[in-house]
């Protein structure tokens, strides 16, 4: 290779890397200078975007025209175009009863992932329910999750139409169904939830003790406290949740079920007596064999942590002697 | 053959390489390009924050492994609380630091200490004790120290959501951060199985985020520069095109977000290897390919966050040579995917290019060094033609380094003018200042694998627990 061909090789690829050097602030100038994209709009009539032209990169099209499109674009195999249709249906709902239409239409037939066009139907709330209640009988269980779950905005409208949801025989979308009949809570759902603490599940089983108790608080609790003691590790801690949710009055409920003859069952119920506050109140001047046992219930670990919490609460003469006492 | 017929040949070997592996660089630039294009082009129509209010969100749990983290920690984890998301936890875990981690984190986020359960779905050491704040979605766990990918196992086992979230604990993130990704996500919730994502690089993450990358711009001292370079053409001219050709080959560690269940189904981290993030990303890929699994690991171009660089060139040696000794290792222990058709892309097209970048670089460095010596020493060097051959390197890894930095403006527009400019002057100095320092970095890497190194060679953070 001569000298010549290398220096022009070279200024080819300094050229190079000074053009899309150049490239940036060009790019910057014409973002700065192009008009508003092409992203759908009401302003009056319709506006869809057009690439280019004398009307500033928006045309305006009439409604038939727009449904039209959108529809096409909710079926367009581009997720783009999808994900654009969506978009633009969910801007137009709010004004538009055939754009609310037509989301619902999108989750009906799964044309975009029903995640996405859920989130939109919920943020439309509450103009799309009386439209989601007659999905609760649709085919598909996707389907039926997320029209479960879309129904929690509308309590009057779940009582009516998700309890049939907790017979589903679809797992998830019985857990769907409890989570939204939870808000509207009624002795039905209760009596529901109840019931569907044995469901084969785990997940139902949390779901089905989360709402007891949130129903019926402390009433609840004698139910849901053999599930401390679940083989699943998701139920255990759905319904330690749910008991601590409750407050220190489950303490009288929980605190006889450390001396269970179940280890899982008495370290549940010590967990749960943990974190309601009982242990330190205990600690603070209570029984010393309520303690003791809740200590050998829970294990070394929380008995460690009890004498950690103690360190930063009392005098340095308290907590040695707090320390002597459980080591 | 002639001594001098050998050093030719050499050469001609150096200069074959070179043309080939920037002939890569630049077709992955255009690819890159497109991609970054069709994704602004699918941007440009849907609202990315949607999910910031949404109850729909998929949860997600935040892993943070910490070993002797006690300067920037709290921030992080200040940060991540901040997150705009419905739906999340942060699980710390404290590996057995030797320093005063656990105690600054303690007393930064008045934790107290509570026991708790573990799911033990995966392998890891024992755990020591739990610590939770008024915060009910942070719990510390604190465990015997087994490194990285042990702390993101003992992390796992206390995931309750169904996307885990791997961070660095030098990290701090940008509030839209989980919101951008799991769009992304939600966009193909039954393929994406993964998901990686362009960071910054700064001396001080909290103080750089704070203030606001685009307000003080990017850290323009040399050494800050030359890592924004290669996170740039990293992430915007290597992860873009290998998402888009499904041939990731690492969710950075620093933000790694994978389903749960897929890595409960591969068993967790590997802590076989010095590092985690490539040996679980050739993992997936290895795996579900051999299982026939449809899936995908995406590249999500929006900044989530800045990370700490190193700021002295002995703690850049030490982490560059680690990175380069885990890619040796990991391409190593998948060598029955190397040009294998039955692994798709990966095999075709990710293990040769890790090949042809990142293994026979040292080695053709060292060539050529040794070639460029015994030509000077025998006379045999044409030094105008050397500095011509060197500009020319010069160029085109700036023209490279420019792409990405295009594609970030394109992006987010995230410096301003004066940032850009001042990125654009330093370019040039990259390939006599900074690449001799990684090449010397990558050729102790490669030595060490060799010797069977496999310790982290953890360096010194630049934010101090007193100062932060």
């Amino acid at each position: 290779m001569t000298a010549a061909s290398l220096v022009l090789v070279c200024a080819i690829a300094c050229g190079s890397w000074l053009l899309l050097a150049a490239a940036i602030p060009i790019t910057r100038l014409r973002a700065r200078r192009r008009l508003p994209t092409g992203r759908a709009e009401v302003t009056g009539g319709w506006v869809l975007p057009a690439s280019s032209g004398e009307h500033a990169g928006r045309r305006p099209v009439d409604e038939t025209d727009a449904r039209a499109l959108l529809e096409r674009g909710l079926r367009s195999d581009e997720r783009e175009v999808r994900v654009a249709a969506v978009t633009a249906l969910s801007g137009l709902a709010a004004d538009h009863e055939w754009a609310l239409d037509g989301l619902v239409e999108a989750l009906a037939s799964e044309l975009e992932t029903p995640e996405r066009v859920a989130t939109e139907l919920d943020r439309l709330a509450p103009r799309p329910g009386r439209r989601l209640a007659p999905l609760v009988g649709h085919p598909s269980e996707i389907v039926r999750f997320y029209v479960a779950r879309l129904l929690g905005r509308y309590p009057e409208l779940a009582r009516r139409h998700v309890a049939a949801l907790t017979a589903d025989p679809s797992p998830h979308v019985r857990a769907a169904a409890l989570e939204t009949l939870r808000a509207a809570g009624s002795a039905d759902t209760l009596r529901r939830a109840l019931d569907m603490l044995s469901d084969t599940q785990p997940f139902v089983r949390a779901q089905a003790s989360r709402t007891a108790v949130a129903i019926a608080g402390v009433g609840a609790a004698s139910f849901v406290a053999p599930l401390l003691a679940d083989e699943s590790w998701w139920v255990r801690e759905a319904a330690r949740e749910a008991l601590v949710g409750v407050g220190s009055d489950v303490a009288t409920v929980v605190a006889p079920l450390v001396d269970a003859g179940d280890p899982a069952l008495r370290r549940g119920a010590a967990l749960v007596l943990q974190d309601v506050g009982a242990v330190d109140a205990l600690m603070d001047g209570g029984e010393a064999g309520a303690l003791e046992r809740i200590m050998d219930a829970g294990g070394g670990r929380l008995r460690r942590a009890a004498a950690e919490r103690a360190c930063g609460r009392r005098e340095p003469d308290g907590t040695r002697m707090w320390l002597e006492q459980v080591s | 053959m002639t001594f001098e017929g050998v050093l030719r040949a050499l050469v001609f070997g150096c200069t074959g390489y070179l043309v080939l592996l920037y002939g890569v660089h630049f077709s992955l630039m255009a690819l890159g390009h497109v991609e970054s294009r069709r994704r602004r082009r699918e941007r440009s129509v849907d609202d990315p924050d949607t999910l910031a209010t949404s109850r729909f969100a998929p949860g997600v749990s935040i892993i943070v492994p910490a070993y002797n983290e006690s300067g920037g920690l709290p921030d992080a984890v200040r940060s991540l609380l901040a997150l705009e998301y419905p739906e999340f936890e942060v699980i710390v875990v404290n590996d057995g630091s030797t320093d005063e981690t656990l105690d600054v984190l303690v007393g930064a986020l008045e934790l107290v200490a509570v026991d708790a359960t573990s799911r033990d779905v995966v392998p890891a050491r024992p755990v020591e004790g739990y610590y939770r704040s008024v915060d009910p979605r942070l719990l510390v766990v604190d465990k015997v120290n087994g490194g990285k990918a042990d702390a993101l196992n003992a992390g796992l086992n206390h995931c309750r959501y169904r996307y885990v979230c791997g961070v660095d604990a030098d990290m701090a993130f940008a509030p839209t951060a989980l919101t951008r990704a799991m769009r992304e996500i939600s966009g193909d919730p039954e393929h994406i199985v993964g998901l990686t994502s362009y960071f910054e690089n700064a001396r001080d993450p909290a103080r750089a985020l704070e203030q606001g990358l685009q307000r003080v711009g990017p850290d323009t001292r040399p050494l800050f520069a030359f890592q924004t370079f290669d996170y740039l053409r990293a992430f915007f001219n290597n992860r873009t095109p290998w998402a888009r050709m499904n041939f990731m080959l690492c969710a950075a560690g620093a933000f790694q977000l994978w389903r749960r269940d897929v890595v409960e189904e591969l068993g967790g981290w590997s802590a076989e290897f010095t590092c985690e993030d490539i040996e679980l990303t050739f993992r997936v890929h290895r795996t579900l390919r051999e299982r026939g699994r449809a899936y995908r690991i995406a590249a999500l171009p929006d900044c989530v966050g800045v990370t700490e660089g190193p700021d002295n060139v002995k703690n850049l040696v030490s982490q560059r040579e680690r990175w380069q000794r885990v890619i040796l290792e990991t391409c190593w222990a998948n060598r029955r995917m190397w040009f294998n058709p039955r692994y798709g892309t990966v095999g075709l097209l990710g293990v040769p290019y890790y090949v042809l970048s990142e293994i026979l670089a040292p080695v053709f460095e060292v060539v050529a060094v040794g070639t460029l010596l015994a030509g000077g020493v025998g006379g045999l060097i044409d030094w105008r033609e050397f500095a011509v051959l060197t500009l020319l390197v010069t160029f085109a890894n700036s023209a490279l380094t420019t792409g990405a930095l295009l594609n970030l403006d394109l992006e987010a527009r995230a410096y301003r003018a004066s940032g850009v400019a001042r990125l654009l002057g330093l370019m040039p100095l990259e390939m006599v200042v900074y690449r001799p320092i990684m090449a010397w970095a990558r050729l102790k890497g490669t030595w060490r694998f060799l010797r069977g190194d496999r310790a982290w060679h953890k360096f010194e953070r630049n934010v101090k627990a007193g100062a932060a």
